[in-house]
């Protein structure tokens, strides 16, 4: 077994997808003993016993999170000096320091993962990231042109697409009512909902009926509301779901017909969709989706196969995608199935083996230094 | 009818009429857009649907792509053409596709419908008559009276409103029985029935509070909004041009467009020959027009022609307007259009961004117990009294006494006005003083935004009645009577729908408009900082000057007099004082200026 030490500030049973993503590999990974060096959160005893999982938490400090990354990064060094790990994987770059450290104080080689919206934040510390790194993983052709940008070695540089879970259990029915689906956080204008307001008038009016269902909170909720009211769409087209459990968002990604999302590229250099694994997650539910073909989500998501990419800055353009995909029952299935198969080829027990695969490479090929 | 609105569209005139002759639709152009091929009224094609449009539709070749795409034969390139067709996919609910500016009709002839709308914002004007179950319209007050027959009298109440506001706001018009298809709804007139259902299709959003996003992310979506509007706003087969007056909102939209023109783009200023030189924007805008490397011009607007231009200018506008702003826009739309067919201009910014340094102020003062009595009645009394004190020493007093935020509000923006109106108002308008409907209704409006914040509800008046009753309505008549299309990117929807998802505090940070002020710094890193100055014309010189004489034969033989609304007496008094110099009367004079010129002119009189 290969000595694995795994440096995230972002672990469950804290929610969002760097955590998932996380899990998800380390319990999912042949071949590597994994050591989790972490924050704690609430509710992690309960999670880590259940889940015989080696994690080493640092308490959370009454500070902002850069004190708390920085000492989770001084905590990393120490697991380091205890653990003898033979290969690092750094799960965001704000343990890069930390990484890098051990790797020139111990040998021990970095593998670096990169997920996309913290390049945008902090391109700096992205660019020492990637120098500092033996091996970097992208989660798509965008983020890793972002990290190439950054500074990084594109020799260096491997594609691995985060994976998915497929549904267990049976499946919902579909609603009655030609429907919708929107999940994401309501924080980053990126993601489209003002686009799919406008949008919606235009579905409203061609297909009777129809709803658009919005799971997910946040403080640019308020907003999309008041826009909604503004152009005249009511509470019978639009209903604000809030966040919701595991169990009641697998049900609408069952009932659903469409998932849109179309997430545009963010103006004055932000970053936009790194991958968009909700895609995915959409169609492992035979649910075709609706993306903006731009960012990482043009790897999420083909095309005409598994869903549709369309101008995600056009509301006339998502508005058609919607009103063609709830129209045409044959292409919707058709759509469905397609991505239900390629959701299978991104099921996590194959990504983690890809994971596993390239940090036991990288292992094997630097000799340990002792 | 048609004849009446020849400035609108000098190019070409066309009419239908369905074929019992109890249906017609006429039209006149100026073409912008395929100029060979955009004749009105325009059908689908079984001739079954039939369009007049006045405006501008800026996404109509993406829509075009769209309509071929399904089947649609559309055989020209005008943005008319599209409308037919895009009817038979949404129905009224097309309006949610096209984004620009417009009036237009749509007549069904299968349904036996006539579907009537107006833009967002309200940039095209749009009036209308019921006369039993008939229905008739048109693009201009003047073109819609012609079409009538018998003049209709005007609304005391609305010529209260335009004294006091200096515009005549809301759905109504001066003209009693006239209404006006508000910003952002559509009208649907049924044949057999006569029935008249009125909807709104938009509005601008409520403003919210509370987001994280940091001012610089704000400013980038802004630019990328924007530079979208700009865009869509340079399509035209047409010379085109941009008006500069050196401020941030037309700077930001010249620069950006400079990047997106092929030929170097060609920009206009107006100044003021004023006595102390305080009225001139010319500086600035050479400075600025420098750094975007544009082709400038500008021209000096004297008394003597300010006092050539207003009365044939203040008389012809279709409702009265005492903005005088839009003196200058005229000259200046004049001085462009030698040169362009289209020019692009700031309107909307101010309102939107959060342009006005009263939003702040205003939301600053105390509020309570001002309202019946105590220091707040003295002020209130003394303000309009006071002679010689300068204004900006009495609001700053007038900010120390508490006041309800409507009654402040209307006061600053008016000048005070209103206290006027007792002694100025003859007995035919005695009534509406009574019943004093512009204080009530600004009331009633700021009681239904209660939840906002101050600036907020104030920002949002401002987007509701001042905007689409006052700045596009000068826009739009100042353009149009120089035959001269005005596009205005600000009043774009999404760019609009942003701005207002955007905290007021927001906007009016470091002294307002942060989001425009940043996003210059990006465009022009080496742009001088202003201190914000409104350049009004100088219209107290000008009534002591060259327009006082026509004041004066205005109050000895103007209809606004001799009918009995305004007394003749009062008005002389206050010119009196005026021209002597022991008082500045002209917030009081302009508006009888504007309103004596313009009625003149409708009862067939020779103005002045």
């Amino acid at each position: 077994m290969m000595r694995t030490l795994v440096l995230t500030p972002d672990f469950p049973p804290a929610p969002g997808g760097i955590q998932h993503l996380v899990h998800r590999t380390v319990s999912h990974a042949p071949g590597l003993e994994c050591r989790i060096v972490t924050l704690d959160t609430p509710g992690a005893e309960e999670f880590d016993r259940a889940g015989a999982l080696d994690v080493r938490r640092l308490p959370q400090l009454p500070a902002p999170r850069p004190v708390s990354a920085l000492a989770l990064n001084g905590a990393a060094v120490a697991q380091a000096l205890a653990f003898r790990p033979r290969v690092v994987l750094s799960a965001h770059t704000v343990m890069s320091p930390g990484a890098s450290l051990i790797r020139r104080a111990l040998g021990v080689p970095v593998v670096q993962y990169f997920h996309g919206k913290e390049i945008g934040v902090r391109p700096r510390l992205a660019g020492f990231a990637a120098r500092n790194a033996d091996a970097c993983i992208a989660v798509s052709r965008y983020t890793k042109d972002l990290v190439a940008q950054a500074g990084g070695d594109r020799e260096k540089i491997h594609l691995i697409h985060p994976g998915v879970d497929l549904p267990n259990g049976v499946a919902a029915e579909p609603a009655e009512r030609p429907t919708v689906l929107t999940i994401a956080r309501m924080e980053d204008r990126y993601k489209g909902h003002d686009v799919m307001v406008r949008a919606m008038s235009l579905v409203a009016a061609r297909i009777p009926g129809a709803q658009w269902v919005v799971i997910g909170d946040g403080p640019l909720r308020a907003a999309i509301a008041e826009l909604a009211c503004s152009s005249g769409i009511g509470e019978d087209v639009i209903r604000f779901l809030g966040a919701v459990s595991d169990a009641e968002r697998d049900a609408w990604l069952d009932r659903a017909h469409v998932f849109s999302m179309p997430s545009r590229m963010p103006a004055g250099g932000y970053v936009g969709e790194g991958f968009g694994i909700v895609y995915l997650e959409a169609n492992a539910h035979r649910c075709p989706v609706v993306a903006g073909g731009v960012g990482g989500a043009v790897d999420a998501v083909l095309d005409g196969e598994t869903g549709l990419l369309v101008d995600p800055e056009d509301h006339i353009s998502v508005g058609n995608a919607l009103v063609e995909l709830l129209q045409n029952t044959a292409q919707r299935h058709a759509m469905g199935e397609a991505g239900a198969r390629r959701a299978e080829e991104f099921a996590w027990p194959r990504t983690a083996e890809r994971v596993a695969r390239l940090v036991t490479e990288i292992a094997a090929s630097s000799a340990p230094r002792r | 009818m048609c004849k009446a609105l020849h400035h609108r569209g000098p190019d070409e005139e066309g009419t239908y009429l369905s074929p019992n002759g109890d249906v017609a639709l006429g039209a006149r152009r100026l073409s912008i857009i395929d100029l060979e091929d955009g004749h009105q009224p325009r059908p689908n094609e079984d001739r079954t649907v039939w369009v007049a449009f006045n405006g501008e539709i800026y996404n109509h070749p993406a829509i075009r792509e769209r309509l071929k795409g399904r089947g649609h034969v559309l055989q020209g390139l005008s943005d008319t053409e599209i409308l037919p067709h895009l009817y038979e996919d949404y129905g009224e609910d097309l309006v949610h596709v096209v984004e620009g500016m417009f009036a237009l009709a749509i007549w069904d002839s299968q349904r036996e419908r006539l579907l009537l709308a107006r833009d967002r914002f309200g940039e095209k004007p749009l009036f209308y008559v019921r006369r039993g179950k008939d229905l008739l319209f048109a693009s201009e007050l003047t073109a819609l009276v012609d079409g009538l027959g018998a003049k209709p009298d005007i609304d005391p109440a609305a010529l209260d409103a335009f004294f006091v506001l200096g515009y005549v706001p809301g759905a109504g018009s001066i003209l009693e029985g006239v209404r006006q298809v508000p910003p952002g709804h559509l009208l649907v007139w049924d044949r057999a029935s006569g029935a008249l259902t009125e909807r709104r299709y938009w509005s601008p959003p409520a403003p919210v509070t509370e987001l994280k996003e940091s001012p610089r992310e704000l400013a980038a979506e802004a630019g990328r909004l924007l530079e979208r509007s700009i865009r869509g706003r340079l399509i035209a087969d047409v010379p085109l041009g941009v008006f500069l007056s050196g401020g941030v909102d037309s700077t930001v939209i010249a620069a950006i467009a400079a990047r997106h023109s092929s030929k170097p783009l060609k920009t206009f200023t107006v100044g003021y020959e004023a006595s102390d030189g305080t009225h001139d924007e010319r500086t600035a805008s050479r400075e600025m027009a420098a750094l975007i490397g544009s082709e400038h011009r500008d021209i000096a607007m004297s008394s003597e022609e300010a006092a050539t231009r207003v009365p044939a200018l203040l008389s012809t506008l279709d409702q009265p307007l005492a903005d005088s702003a839009v003196v200058p826009l005229h000259s200046v739309a004049e001085f462009a259009r030698d040169e362009v067919t289209v020019a692009i201009g700031g309107e909307g910014a101010d309102e939107l961004f959060g342009g006005y340094p009263r939003y702040s102020w205003l939301g600053r003062a105390p509020q309570s117990f001002g309202q019946n009595g105590g220091v707040g009645a003295l002020v209130r009394n003394l303000v309009p009294r006071a002679k010689s004190t300068s204004p900006r020493f009495l609001r700053a007093f007038d900010l120390a006494v508490p006041r309800p935020i409507p009654e402040r509000h209307l006061d600053w923006v008016t000048a005070g006005r209103r206290h006027e109106r007792a002694g100025l108002y003859g007995p035919r308008l005695l009534g509406a003083l009574a019943e004093d409907r512009v204080l009530a209704d600004l009331e009633r409006d700021f009681e239904e935004s209660r939840s906002y914040s101050v600036p907020g509800s104030l920002m949002r008046l401002d987007q509701l009645y001042w905007l689409p009753d006052d700045v596009l309505v000068k826009a739009d008549r100042a353009g149009m009577l120089a035959s001269l299309e005005v596009r205005t990117p600000y009043l774009q929807r999404e760019l609009a729908e942003f701005a207002t998802s955007v905290a007021p505090s927001t906007h009016l940070a470091g002294g307002g408009k942060q989001l425009l002020r940043l996003l210059l710094s990006d465009l022009l890193p080496n742009a001088p900082r202003r201190r914000k100055v409104a350049f009004l014309p100088p219209i107290d010189e000008w009534l002591r000057g060259p327009l006082g004489a026509l004041m004066e034969s205005q109050i000895a033989r103007g209809s606004l007099y001799s009918e009995g609304w305004v007394r003749a007496d009062v008005a002389s008094h206050l010119l009196g004082e005026h021209r002597r110099g022991e008082a500045d009367r002209s917030p009081v004079l302009w508006p009888l200026l504007a309103g004596g010129l313009w009625l003149d002119r409708f009862r067939g009189v020779e103005p002045g």
